[in-house]
């Protein structure tokens, strides 16, 4: 024993480098191991997701399901923040361990992934088995589609959509605004629900969100980009100062100038106004439905998104996000994850989906299950937003925008919208925008090769 | 190093060392000189030092001459032009002049606060050590629950501020989607924030002035103002020193109110400088730029820290 310890105490340091070393190799062995095989030896599948609130709770639930009604895979949530954040957490950590067999990436992300080849395209694992693709809805594919290939899985599939206070408008006697409504439209009620409540009610909000900018572009069939939106090519130049740009920015600078309009700052500002009866209509996505008919029932009214008046509305593109599987991981793994993305776009759970977030079901086949069914006859304002996306025949102008970054051209046009909302001039705030986005999108094609200087 | 080398030289000497151990040690000592000890001993810390902090300063001012693609490789060769367009573009002009704006008042009013507050705690009176906690609260807040509730304050339409301004007859205000509301919001946060740590600086320092120097000057007839300008003041210079700068360093650094409350809108109003880097790098993906707006914010802090002790270093009384 004493020997022992004198033979520790002379080469100490020897043996602590020892165990730290051990300890190390002990920790990276276990975590490259359990990246591949969980514990029960099934097949892991790490799926990164940005839900939260009800969408979070009901994702949980599927996965939890899906994990108990096979034994071959095991899908792993991580919540992963916001939708800006992963696009880049992708780009960082593909090729890793630390990356996602398959991911959850918002609408206006699908050329960025396009571009990375990071990712394995849906049509092959739909082209292997021949899955009915038919059943899922075309708008919405269309976002996440090049050259008829489905690069991504529509998933949280959400559309603009335009609430209304049904309760407010029949205290102040104001007659409803028409589905499928004029912005003249959406005026009148707006500026009676103001004067006839002594200016106590706020008319509108239209949160400074490019969004729904975008969507007024899409509702007049009018390009945000060049090259059909990107859907065609490069996009080399981008457009925020068209008829419809200015009209819609005009007419809500009209209502800020009334002063029936209110900048809330937040969505979550706007509905908590909403909802304790302080504002009579905003614009957002169908996602909230769950939200407003627990707390408004039947006052709560909802309607299509807006068009300039004398413009034939040319329907909206879908936001949300779309699954896309990695092609870092192996076969077993891809497979598993087209297994856990067959599982969420079934008939039935995207009726579940839709009843608990309002996010659209996707498949056509929902509409028949009894769980929408009972819901749509309860309250039949819920169906209006699922109406609104049938509407609408695919075309460019309502696919989305297939161009790198348009996360910074979000925060240009938000930027815009600001300062519309505050008063400045509606061309020269957008113009400056459009300006400044065509340089970004000019040094950016240069810096991935797509143009030559 | 002077200090510590010959501590560290010393102790294989002790009782419990091995004879062997200190023979090799000797005979280093006769054949090298202290050099190879000071590489000995700086060498773990110059090599953290290369990985964390020299290799990504460097990669950042070479990321900043270039354009980077999607994945943030950098491509094509620009120059210094990358500065030259951020320097020209209006909203960096304004992102450098609302940083200068937060700074400055982020600073001065802390100063100011922080210190009446100790100047009030430093009275005797009955219950004051319960005020003395209560100041010093705020250092117990995290940034993100302060963002919460100061949010909840500021709500336009369920806010008690709001409700505070409609009693008294007032417009209800935006605060946090009216460009100079936002500015005036995020600074008095960030003030509150900043006071719990400061009047505890301010109050240890009020603490240590001599109280014989205030009985002379009480018996000479001097009023408290005068004491307060010709005594305590001058007294208590070395913390005010202090904490102006690391207030106005931490200024620059904020990033976690601004993201919470207003992610740098309206109309870029607070956008600082941080903020600004974070946004370009990690949500438009920009690196190129981010790193040229990086290297540029590391200049102003190096100029500002340079200039505050030059200038502000000769005034204090120590």
């Amino acid at each position: 024993m004493k020997k022992l310890s004198q033979l520790f105490k002379r080469y100490w340091q020897l043996f602590s480098a020892a165990a730290v070393i051990l300890v190390i190799g002990l920790g990276v062995f276990g975590y490259s191991k359990s990246q591949v095989h969980a514990a029960s030896g099934r097949t892991r599948v790490v799926f990164w997701h940005e839900m939260k609130g009800p969408g979070q709770k009901k994702l949980v639930t599927f996965i939890n399901e899906f994990n108990k009604s096979q034994s071959k895979y095991e899908v792993v949530p991580q919540f992963q923040g916001g939708y800006n954040d992963v696009i880049q957490k992708i780009m960082n950590t593909h090729g890793t361990d630390a990356s996602p067999a398959i991911f959850q990436s918002m609408d206006i992300s699908t050329s960025q992934m396009y571009h990375s080849g990071f990712t394995v395209p849906m049509q092959k694992f739909i082209d292997k088995e021949n899955y009915d693709i038919s059943k899922i809805a075309s708008v919405a594919r269309g976002v996440a589609t090049r050259n008829n290939t489905l690069l991504a899985m529509p998933f949280n599939t959400s559309q603009t959509t335009l609430y209304y206070n049904a309760g407010l408008l029949k205290k102040y006697k104001i007659t409803p605004p028409p589905v499928n409504p004029t912005y003249s439209d959406i005026t009148r009620v707006s500026k009676q629900l103001y004067d006839r409540s002594n200016h106590k009610v706020k008319g509108i909000s239209v949160e400074a969100y490019s969004w729904l900018f975008e969507q007024f572009l899409s509702n007049a069939n009018e390009e945000f980009a060049n090259k059909n939106d990107g859907h065609s090519g490069i996009s080399t130049k981008v457009n925020f100062t068209g008829p419809t740009a200015i009209k819609s920015m005009t007419w809500v600078q009209d209502r800020v100038k009334y002063g029936d309009f209110m900048n809330f700052g937040s969505h979550k500002n706007e509905m908590a106004a909403f909802l304790s009866n302080k504002l009579g209509i905003y614009m957002q996505t169908s996602a909230d439905m769950s939200v407003l008919a627990k707390g408004l029932g039947k006052n709560l009214g909802v309607t299509y998104y807006p068009r300039p008046d004398g413009v034939k509305a040319n329907g909206i593109s879908v936001g949300g996000a779309s699954l896309w599987i990695s092609n870092d991981k192996s076969e077993a793994v891809q497979q598993g994850a087209w297994e856990f993305t067959k599982f969420l776009i079934n008939p039935k759970n995207q009726a579940r989906w839709e009843k608990a977030t309002g996010y659209l079901a996707i498949n056509k086949d929902s509409a028949n299950e009894p769980i929408l069914k009972q819901s749509y006859e309860k309250l039949p304002m819920l169906k209006v937003p699922s109406d609104q996306l049938k509407s609408a025949k695919a075309n460019y102008t309502n696919s989305g925008i297939f161009v790198d970054g348009v996360v910074a051209a979000r925060s240009l046009v938000q930027n815009a919208m600001q300062q519309i909302y505050a008063g400045k001039d509606v061309y020269k705030s957008l113009k400056a925008a459009e300006d400044s986005y065509n340089k970004v999108l000019e040094s950016n094609n240069l810096a991935n090769g797509w143009t030559k200087k | 190093m002077i200090e510590s080398l010959p501590s560290t030289k010393q102790q294989p000497k002790g009782p419990e060392a091995n004879n062997e151990v200190t023979a090799k040690v000797k005979s280093f000592e006769l054949k090298k000189n202290d050099k190879y000890y000071a590489w000995l001993f700086l060498g773990p810390s110059i090599l953290l030092l290369t990985v964390f902090v020299f290799f990504p300063m460097l990669r950042t001012l070479y990321l900043s001459l270039f354009l980077t693609d999607t994945f943030g490789n950098p491509t094509v060769f620009i120059g210094l032009k990358n500065y030259t367009t951020l320097l020209k573009s209006a909203s960096y002009i304004a992102s450098l002049k609302a940083t200068g704006t937060y700074v400055i008042s982020v600073s001065v009013f802390t100063i100011i606060f922080g210190l009446l507050l100790a100047a009030l705690a430093n009275q005797k009176l009955r219950g004051i050590s319960f005020f003395r906690n209560i100041f010093t609260a705020t250092m117990g807040v995290s940034v993100s629950v302060s963002a919460v509730f100061w949010l909840f304050m500021f709500n336009p339409s369920l806010g008690i501020l709001n409700k505070v301004v409609v009693a008294f007859g007032f417009h209800p205000i935006n605060w946090l989607t009216t460009p100079g509301w936002a500015m005036t919001a995020v600074i008095a946060t960030t003030v509150w924030m900043h006071l719990g740590f400061t009047f505890l600086l301010f109050f240890g320092a009020l603490q240590a002035v001599p109280k014989s120097l205030y009985d002379a000057a009480s018996v000479s007839g001097a009023t408290s103002r005068y004491q307060f300008w010709h005594i305590t003041l001058p007294m208590i210079s070395p913390t005010m020193f202090f904490v102006a700068v690391i207030t106005l360093i931490s200024g620059f650094k904020s990033f976690g109110l601004i993201d919470l409350m207003t992610g740098g809108g309206p109309t870029n109003a607070t956008n600082l400088l941080v903020y600004r880097v974070y946004k370009d790098a990690f949500m438009n993906g920009n690196y190129a730029q981010a790193s040229t707006e990086a290297i540029i914010l590391t200049i102003i802090i190096a100029i500002i820290t340079f200039v505050q002790f030059k200038l502000l270093a000769k005034r204090v009384n120590y």
